[in-house]
């Protein structure tokens, strides 16, 4: 019997689809091997160096609750409304951004990385990332026609060497507004970089360029920037010097296993370590030995390699399974969203996790130069995990609204 | 509008997907590479890390003389390490080698190698130190608390290996090295038993070296060392080095060695090489004509080489690891062999006219002396060249060879000591096939072939205990901690090598050879000495040669074997004139102290009694040398003697007790009389002397069985004057019924 509900005044605000229950499910599964991990990784760090040992499973425990809260809240908004704050959103970005290469380097020396609001610290560029998601999705929905058509730019510039030329040459819309795109998320990057955060720059390169890709820019930009990014690879590589002293020499010790094994490699080689130990099913819970100060703060950037350690090759490529499920499942609910800013939003955030995930584990397991990149829903960090499950929480609000099968 | 996702999207989100994909799994393929591939190396290394492996040393046994006489001992000691890759900083370093080097005076180069050696966890800077400079070391530590080098120093529990009596017997003891494992000697050979096992505590660390909470500790209980009792006797071993040294001093010989065995199990009493060298610093060279030439040296690398040359050689057991011809001694196994086969009898005759051709060359006696007509009982004391040639020749070389290799000369002993020089065939003697009629003659005489001086002992022992070639051997007990026995060498018969009836023959013919032949200064009264000769020339050097004497004693009922050995004399010895005094003298003082009785001759009782000297207006100083032999008591503090006990002339035994008086009319000495009845001769002499008394010998001393006496002039419990002459009977126990 459809008796009707009685109208809440914010009604209009709310999606009353259903969410995706796959997507949501396997977040939870990950969630909590995540808090569990945590809890097992740090607790050893925590005993030593904090009051108790549960200290900062605890911490992570009532953030965990509190995205967990936001989550679902997010996900009943529909997400039109995000729709209006992206350039907001965006815009604060850049102005945190900036913020914080202005405040003094409290936390770490050198760094620039994070707002100490006393409270609570958080890092300006996790915001950053979904600001520049949303930026993207944006635009790149509203010039849909002008990225993937041979529409000709209006730009004053354009139009003169196009006259200029007698038609011959023109400049075509899809090529100004990808420049534009790209100046933006170089701008991002830069923005990061200067903060002393390789790593972060990177993964807004990452970030923006996926983004481009699936908002479908034409196919020769990626062939001219997987070809440049070839060339810096192989050139810093190479010439690890041209870089940042620290960045530098974490290539170093990335070529030259046996590179200072109490300095710059100690943190790897212990990693490894404890990967090794793992062998094919792990020592079982709450059994690392690597994890006793070893692995320098097991709870942050190497929780993985503790997991390796305690849950063995098995149990770590059901972790990377998870994730892979869970972008496939993002991936999903974006190609079924009812438009393509949802689409573009969903896989870009989805993807964010699964670039982030793929080099921390790439990281940890010594495949690429150490960097400090944390593992989602893993790495210990409050204000980073409530707004990483708020992103889901996008998601599954993109999800609620999705299309009925066309 | 349109907004819906494009195909195209749908397609770019699948590459982007796929290209994701790829990259998970290739982490997941670099994760079975680290995992399971290589997942064991990543698992020893942590383990390495996490790990701590304590060592608790086990304690090194102690060797001790048959008398329970410790001779080598551990101590507790310290042991000093660092842990390089703790270091954080250049001051830590610099203070770190500054206090090594100062505290136990190290070479700061070897000192700075090992703290710069930041990949490693453990480097030992030095062992076995004492109490006092671990002390000095703490003290550093503390001063230096800021730069927390005590994260950094680690002292550890070690011992350190003492030789409470220095030299002695040291080239058959040894000495351990750094990590206090045997270097030479029995320290060498019975290391593994002395040293014992090490045990371990392996519990796991985190990486602050605080305990990590885990079940993961094992314990494995270190073996204490056992402890070695050896045949050597201390009282025997001091008697044979002091002897030797002696002899060293004597003929300026470059090495005098000796062995005293127990003829019937052929346990070694006495071993010992001179010059030796104390074990608490054998790393010192203690011959001064060496050090004289090594400081000529001026090469450094051949400098080094010599010193480090001069330390073995000064290490040698050369009793054991060195050959020496052993010239006519070797007779005694000829004899016996001709004996053995009846190739000759004791009354068969042979002409010595000094010489004799052996294959176009004259072989001479000794001085190229005519012995003439001689039995083997006066050509064995002659020892007379051409009757052994003769002999030899008649027993042929297949004969001779079989009693060679019978007597054990083709063999190591099997001593339990190391490095036993290993006879080698057509090296250091000829086999059947290669031996000629020459060199068959020259082996009669005991030259053209070596023996180890352990060898020559083990075979005259033979000839002693009723032909038994024995295995000799110098450890007699392993003990354990508690010090219950845990093994006992029993004395091992090798073979049977001459029937019971020759070997008795060979007894008394050595005994001949020493009452009246060329051993004559091995000659003990009472102790009825046997032995043989011998002065081989060194084949490897100019003029040079080795004085030898080996014999037994009693020859009636042989108890111990003596071997005594001078090698290069400088001054002209022979063996009957260089070592054969030396075996004497060791004889003497040790069947003393064996307490085996002297049995005296009637002219040897004769001569043991001799007349009181007259000691009186001798200077007080003077008094002992003058009185030498004679345990001589001054009483009172005048410049001269006015009287003396014993009075002048009066017959008194040999080595009794005058007491002189240096004032007048001073108060006369007294003691108590002891009980000297139902003693052997020699106990009731040696607690006469003791009491202060002199004993005269009445009745007979003869005799195979035991001698007691039954009678004393002044009787027991009485008060004498010291000094007084006690007559005291002695009778025969033994065929004195019918």
């Amino acid at each position: 019997m459809a008796t009707k509900k009685k109208k809440s005044p914010l009604s209009f605000l709310f999606n009353k689809g259903a969410m995706d229950v796959p997507f949501f499910i396997i977040l939870m599964t990950i969630v909590t091997i995540g808090l569990i991990m945590l809890f097992s990784a740090s607790y050893t760090y925590s005993y030593y160096f904090r009051t108790s040992s549960t200290e900062l499973f605890t911490k992570q425990l009532i953030y965990c609750g509190i995205g967990i809260l936001g989550m679902l809240l997010v996900s009943r908004i529909r997400y039109e409304y995000f729709k209006v704050f992206s350039f907001v959103v965006a815009g604060v970005s850049v102005i945190l951004l900036i913020i914080v290469r202005l405040l003094p380097d409290s936390v770490q020396p050198g760094f620039y990385r994070w707002i100490d609001l006393g409270f609570i610290t958080f890092q300006p560029s996790e915001i950053a990332k979904l600001g520049l998601i949303m930026f993207l999705a944006f635009c790149l929905e509203q010039h849909h026609k002008g990225v993937v058509g041979k529409v000709p730019s209006d730009l004053g510039v354009c139009r003169f060497v196009e006259n200029a030329s007698n038609g011959k040459y023109v400049i075509y819309k899809s090529f100004t507004s990808t420049i534009a795109y790209g100046f933006f998320i170089l701008l991002f990057a830069v923005l990061v970089l200067i903060e002393n955060h390789v790593s972060g720059a990177v993964l807004m390169l990452a970030i923006g360029v996926i983004m481009l890709f699936l908002g479908e820019v034409k196919n020769k930009w990626f062939i001219v920037g997987v070809v440049v990014a070839v060339f810096a690879v192989i050139l810093f590589v190479m010439n690890p010097d041209l870089l940042k002293e620290y960045a530098g020499e974490r290539i170093v010790a990335w070529l030259d296993k046996d590179y200072e094994p109490l300095g710059a490699r100690w943190q790897t080689n212990n990693s490894l370590y404890a990967i090794g130990s793992g062998g094919f099913l792990g020592t079982g819970l709450g059994q690392s030995k690597q994890k006793h100060l070893y692995v320098s703060e097991p709870q942050n950037d190497f929780i993985f390699s503790i997991v390796c350690e305690e849950l063995g090759f098995v149990g770590a490529t059901a972790i990377i399974l998870l994730f892979a499920l869970l972008v496939y499942r993002g991936i999903k609910i974006g190609l079924r969203a009812k438009d393509r800013y949802g689409a573009l939003l969903a896989m870009g955030i989805v993807f964010q996790v699964g670039v982030q995930v793929a080099l921390n584990i790439a990281v940890v397991s010594d495949f690429i130069p150490n960097t400090g990149i944390s593992l989602p829903f893993f790495s210990y960090g409050g204000t980073s995990l409530v707004i990483l499950l708020c992103e889901m929480g996008i998601i599954l609000s993109i999800s609620r609204s999705a299309r009925k099968k066309d | 509008m349109n907004r819906k996702p494009t195909k195209r999207m749908e397609l770019r989100s699948l590459i982007a997907f796929g290209i994701f994909c790829a990259f998970l799994l290739c982490l997941v393929g670099n994760l079975f590479w680290l995992q399971i591939i290589n997942g064991e190396e990543y698992r020893l290394k942590a383990e390495k890390n996490q790990l701590s492996d304590t060592v608790v040393n086990a304690n090194r046994g102690t060797i001790y003389d048959s008398n329970m006489k410790v001779l080598a001992q551990s101590a507790s000691a310290w042991l000093v390490y660092i842990n390089p890759s703790k270091i954080k900083t250049d001051e830590q370093k610099t203070l770190l080698v500054d206090g090594f080097v100062e505290i136990f005076d190290l070479d700061p180069e070897t000192v700075t190698k090992k703290v710069n050696r930041s990949e490693s966890g453990y480097e030992k800077i030095i062992g076995q130190i004492d109490n006092a400079q671990k002390d000095a070391l703490k003290e550093y530590l503390s001063k230096h608390k800021d730069q927390k080098l005590n994260t950094i120093v680690g002292i550890d529990p070690d011992t350190k290996r003492y030789y409470p009596l220095g030299s002695f017997a040291s080239t058959v003891l040894g000495f351990t090295g750094s990590e206090d494992t045997g270097r030479s000697g029995l320290e060498l050979k019975y290391n593994d038993i002395l040293t014992g096992e090490a045990g371990r505590i392996i519990t796991a660390k985190n990486a602050l070296s605080g305990e990590m909470p885990n079940d993961y500790e094992t314990t494995y209980d270190a073996e204490q060392g056992k402890s070695l009792v050896l045949t050597i006797d201390e009282v025997i071993q001091y008697y044979l080095e002091q002897q030797l040294s002696q002899a060293i001093e004597e003929t300026q010989a470059k090495y005098a060695y000796g062995i005293v065995m127990d003829v019937k199990t052929g346990a070694i009493l006495g071993m010992s090489t001179m010059p030796d060298y104390d074990l608490n610093s054998p790393y010192k060279i203690y011959s001064n004509s060496v050090l004289e030439e090594i400081s000529k040296i001026e090469d450094s690398a051949q400098k080094s080489q010599a010193e480090s040359n001069a330390l073995f050689s000064q290490w040698r057991n050369r009793v054991v690891s060195d050959s020496y011809e052993p010239g006519s001694v070797f007779k005694l196994f000829v004899a016996a062999a001709g004996l053995e086969e009846g190739a000759i009898t004791t009354t068969s005759t042979y002409n010595c006219t000094s010489s004799i051709k052996v294959a176009n060359y004259y072989q001479h006696c000794y001085n190229h002396k005519a012995h003439g007509t001689q039995t083997v009982a006066e050509a064995l004391p002659n020892s007379c060249n051409t009757f052994f040639i003769t002999l030899g020749q008649k027993l042929g070389k297949y004969t001779f060879n079989k009693y060679f290799e019978a007597f054990g000369f083709t063999e190591k002993t099997g001593v339990d000591l190391p490095s036993e020089a290993a006879p080698a065939p057509n090296k250091t003697y000829y086999t059947v096939d290669r031996m000629g009629i020459a060199e068959l003659s020259s082996a009669s005489f005991g030259q053209t072939f070596q023996a180890t001086p352990i060898q020559m002992i083990t075979a005259v022992a033979s000839l002693g205990n009723g032909g038994k070639l024995m295995t000799p051997y110098i450890v007699d007990k392993v003990l354990d901690e508690d010090g219950n026995i845990v093994s006992e060498t029993e004395p091992k018969v090798k073979r049977q090598v001459i029937s019971e009836k020759t070997a008795d023959i060979m007894c008394d013919l050595m005994e001949q050879v020493v009452v009246w032949g060329t051993a004559k200064n091995a000659y003990v009264a009472g102790y009825h000495v046997a032995g043989k000769t011998g002065t081989s020339e060194k084949l490897n050097t100019d003029d040079q040669c080795i004085a030898s004497f080996a014999g037994f004693a009693p020859a009636n009922d042989p108890q111990i074997a003596v071997l005594i050995a001078v090698d290069e004399p400088q001054y002209y010895a022979t063996g009957g004139s260089g070592a054969a005094p030396v075996a004497g003298r060791i004889f003497e003082n040790i069947l003393a102290y064996l307490n085996i009785d002297p049995q005296y001759s009637d002219k040897e009782m004769a001569q043991a009694t001799v007349t009181a000297p007259n000691l009186v207006g001798v200077e007080s100083a003077k008094v002992r040398s003058k009185a030498s032999g004679f345990t001589v008591k001054v009483v009172g503090s005048g410049e001269t003697v006015v009287s003396q006990m014993p009075s002048a002339n009066q017959s008194m035994p040999k080595n009794g007790v005058i007491v002189v008086y240096t004032e007048e009319n001073a108060e006369k000495q007294t003691a108590t009389v002891p009980n000297l009845i139902g003693l052997t001769l020699a106990d009731a002499n040696r607690l006469a002397v003791n009491s202060g008394f002199n004993i005269k010998i009445a009745g007979t001393t003869q005799g195979a069985g035991q001698v007691l006496s039954y009678k004393q002039s002044i009787p027991a419990e009485t008060t004498a004057e010291s000094g007084a002459i006690i007559t005291v009977y002695f009778r025969s126990s033994e065929n004195v019924t019918d």
